[in-house]
């Protein structure tokens, strides 16, 4: 049994890839389609690593990434943020959120701008949990 | 004035006068004959001349006439021998001021003299005043020619143009910009038409109501209207007018028209201008929406890759199915700007609003379904067939009920149960309304107002930002409008108008119609 990964993401073609390179490369996938759902499996499975999604319906990627980084029992988990969206951008929404009397979260400890390699995603995990 | 020429034939009168008028403070100058006097008159033009009627030679009469011939203001006073009544009437004809009969006395002399004197003072007067008179008229004439040719120099020159009639409604001022408006020649117009033969009808019954009835509006205000050229062309205008008066009685009317074709046609461009634009932004904007894309192309390929290495049909076949979807997403996307970016003319044709409702109800049941949210349909009976562009219905219902079930979609409140409603209403005669409501996430005022104004999505992979900007351009290019009322967490209502025509018509009819609008 390999590590455990959690994917969220709300669209099937990502899941699929991201999926099919976790169970090539020896892990387990984990599934959630949505961040509410996403936050619910984190909590039971305790996944070594979430690759994360920007934004999704019921729960965007920006409020779980927050929820994920401020539970205690959860905050140790690294994140792989895989979006469309740009960095810069997803770092200044969570600097606004600070901002707006919010805790102040890390950075995700890596950040991945769609479109991605198979073989990218997959250095990119094996560097952080091995 | 007070030079006297004294005129006797007989000395000792003249030596009489003489003393007594220079005594009276006169200067006096004295001819014993009409001849001699004459001389002298020519060479000093007193103002004043006393003559003696009866003198051998040149008589009385006859100085009379030459001096009045040679200066006719001259007051001339004629000495009458006792009943000479004849030659006193003549004298009188001929202009004599006065006579005084023979013998001369000092006080009737005087009193000739005083009478004499106020003449010459009342004509000097009088030239004084009709000199200044006269010159003043000349000043102000050359004023009011001043101030005419500087008026019709500025109607001349008025880029608007500017028509007036008199109140028979000829008119009697067309000008320049008048004829770049309305192409018929000033020589055709001017004293040659009733404004019934220039204006619409619209606008005629305005001016003729002012015009000839007591209580007619007397005062329009600048409006935007249309007149038909000489070649039939519908120019789009500017007009107002008023009616005219002079001393309380209505004289005319004159009407001031701005061309509005160039004005028209500049935001026209820069209404294509914008759109442009906003494609262009979007290359910046889609960025997001390709780069999905991209993503699912390269995992497909991916999965692609794997399953011939593997010899795995599934994988094979989930990886081709990834990357048929995502072609599919390309292909949408770059119809979607195309539609965006190009001008449509609405095509009108009989249909069934309500069947459309229904269809797009169908199309997106199974999303709904999908996505847990139920669609309701609440339609208009009374709608029956009429002519409208059913691709534009089609196109506007799709992407609005498509946003309407997203926003349930990403709607945070779980507890919900999530509907969209699909209403359609006959407005009046000619127009339909529908309406697309859900009770999903609704809009913050400032997503509300970025709707429809730039690449603009909050729907991740699923957003574009084109759909509501090529809806609200559908909706436009039909004469018609969109509105939204969003309320944050409770849900946002679209409501698009659009106008119809009866069904069953002749296709170029209401094109036109469209057009006119």
């Amino acid at each position: 049994m390999g590590k455990k990964v959690l994917v969220v993401d709300d669209d099937p073609d990502v899941r699929l890839f991201n999926v099919t390179v976790l169970e090539e490369n020896g892990y387990t996938p984990l599934v959630a389609t949505n961040g509410e759902e996403g936050k619910n499996l984190a909590k039971h499975e305790k996944p070594d690593l979430v690759i994360l999604d920007v934004l999704m319906p019921r729960e965007s990627g920006i409020r779980l990434y927050r929820e994920l980084k401020t539970d205690k029992n959860l905050k140790h988990i690294p994140i792989i943020m895989l979006s469309g969206i740009a960095e810069k951008s997803f770092l200044r929404s969570q600097k606004v959120l600070a901002e707006f009397g919010d805790a102040p979260v890390p950075e995700p400890e890596a950040y991945l701008e769609k479109p991605v390699d198979a073989e990218e995603l997959a250095a990119t995990i094996k560097k952080i949990i091995g | 004035m007070n030079r006297i020429l004294l005129i006797d034939d007989e000395p000792d009168i003249l030596r009489v006068l003489g003393i007594s008028l220079r005594a009276d403070g006169y200067q006096v100058r004295t001819a014993l004959s009409g001849e001699e006097a004459l001389a002298i008159f020519a060479r000093e033009t007193p103002e004043l001349v006393i003559t003696d009627i009866k003198m051998p030679g040149m008589n009385g009469i006859e100085v009379l006439r030459e001096v009045k011939n040679i200066r006719a203001e001259t007051e001339v006073i004629i000495i009458t021998g006792h009943g000479d009544i004849d030659s006193a009437i003549e004298a009188l004809q001929y202009g004599a001021s006065d006579f005084i009969n023979k013998p001369v006395r000092d006080q009737q002399l005087a009193i000739a003299l005083q009478r004499a004197q106020e003449k010459i003072q009342i004509k000097q007067q009088l030239r004084e005043y009709t000199t200044s008179l006269e010159q003043k008229v000349a000043a102000a004439t050359r004023e009011i020619r001043r101030r005419s040719n500087f008026q019709s120099k500025l109607i001349r020159s008025s880029n608007d143009g500017i028509v007036a009639t008199d109140e028979d409604l000829k008119i009697v001022i067309y000008n320049t910009g008048a004829e770049r408006i309305f192409g018929f020649p000033h020589q055709s117009v001017v004293h040659r038409m009733q404004i019934q033969d220039l204006y619409t009808p619209q606008i005629a019954d305005l001016i003729v109501t002012g015009v000839t009835q007591e209580n007619g509006l007397e005062e329009f205000a600048w409006q935007e209207t249309s007149i038909v050229s000489k070649n039939g062309d519908i120019i789009p205008v500017r007009f107002s007018g008023s009616i005219l008066h002079e001393k309380g009685r209505k004289m005319g009317s004159v009407a001031f028209f701005q061309d509005l074709r160039e004005i028209k046609r500049l935001e026209r461009e820069l209404l294509k201008a914008e759109r442009l634009a906003a494609v262009g932004q979007t290359v910046a904007g889609l960025a997001h929406g390709l780069k999905n894309i991209l993503h699912g192309l390269k995992g497909g390929s991916y999965l692609v890759d794997l399953g011939i290495k593997k010899d795995d049909t599934e994988k094979l076949k989930s990886g081709w199915d990834m990357i048929k979807r995502n072609i599919g997403r390309t292909s949408e996307l770059v119809m979607d700007l195309l539609t965006y970016s190009k001008e449509r003319e609405p095509e009108f044709e009989d249909c069934f609003p309500n069947e459309i409702a229904v269809e797009v109800a169908d199309l997106l049941a199974e999303k709904a379904r999908e996505s847990r949210v139920e669609i309701k349909k609440s339609l208009d009976p009374s709608i029956q067939q009429v002519a409208m562009d059913p691709r534009i219905i089609h196109t506007a219902l799709l992407n609005l009920v498509t946003n309407a079930i997203d926003a349930c979609l990403f709607d945070e409140d779980t507890g919900k149960e999530w509907q969209v409603v699909i209403a359609t209403t006959l407005e009046d005669d000619n127009t339909i309304r529908f309406d697309v409501s859900d009770n999903g996430t609704g809009m913050s005022k400032d997503v509300r107002d970025r709707l429809f104004t730039s690449f603009f999505s909050t729907k991740g992979h699923r957003g574009t930002g084109l759909g509501l900007m090529v809806t609200r351009k559908f909706v436009e290019e039909h004469g018609g409008r969109i509105d939204v009322a969003s309320t944050p967490g409770e849900g946002t209502t679209f409501t698009i108008h659009l106008p119809f025509e009866a069904a069953g018509q002749k296709k170029e009819n209401i094109q036109q119609e469209i057009k006119k609008r």
